[in-house]
């Protein structure tokens, strides 16, 4: 089974699951296999499901776990919320937001 | 009939998937340990040259190492892994990624 973190929330694909076209927002991504977890972070990206039961998931970047570096997460999320918060521009507003978005998933995704 | 669908808020901002896809990665690129950070910036650089054109004839072009990085809002798709050629005129001046 795999949980994809899809726009629309967490989504597990088991064999057999209907065809499905998801786009993803930066979080975790889990490959059960068995008792065996394997975790990556995706940055976004899709996921698409086809009616052989095989799913593709493509991503910019996906990392597993152990390569993320929680001070620099922290850093980050830090200096984004304080950005978020002198924003003014809405693309400036915008851009901060994914920062937030992007490192507050690192947080959760690592801390999990 | 006009569409109800909901839209994201980066796109309300003006911004693309693929502007707001790059970015996110580059957050994530940023927030990972050496050396694998090094590594990852290192394969998404592109490397482009960009040619002014005046009057139908093109003026010296210039070299570029283009860092996704240093460019959050650029008007051009470039793909580093693929082989893809892309013209996108900018004004006067032409810009070929290779």
């Amino acid at each position: 089974m795999v949980i994809v973190p899809a726009t629309t929330g967490q989504m597990g694909i088991l064999p057999g699951h209907v065809p499905t076209i998801a786009e993803l927002k930066p979080g975790l991504l889990s490959v059960h296999e068995g008792n065996d977890v394997k975790k990556y972070f995706i940055s976004s990206g899709f996921a698409f499901v086809h009616s052989n039961s095989y799913a593709d998931i493509l991503a910019v970047e996906a990392v597993p776990l152990d390569r993320i570096d929680p001070a620099q997460v922290q850093k980050g999320l830090s200096e984004f919320t304080q950005k978020l918060n002198s924003a003014s521009s809405d693309l400036d507003k915008a851009e901060a937001q994914i920062g937030v978005d992007v490192h507050s998933a690192l947080n959760s995704a690592l801390t999990g | 009939m006009a569409s109800t669908a909901a839209v994201p808020f980066w796109r309300s901002a003006g911004m693309t998937y693929i502007t707001y896809s790059n970015i996110c990665a580059n957050l994530v690129r940023n927030c990972l340990k050496e050396p694998y950070k090094s590594e990852a910036i290192g394969r998404e650089k592109v490397h482009f040259s960009a040619t002014k054109w005046a009057d139908g004839k093109p003026q010296k072009p210039s070299n570029f190492f283009f860092s996704l990085k240093l460019f959050p809002i650029v008007s051009i798709c470039c793909f580093s892994r693929s082989r893809v050629w892309l013209r996108h005129a900018i004004g006067d001046s032409v810009c070929t990624v290779v």
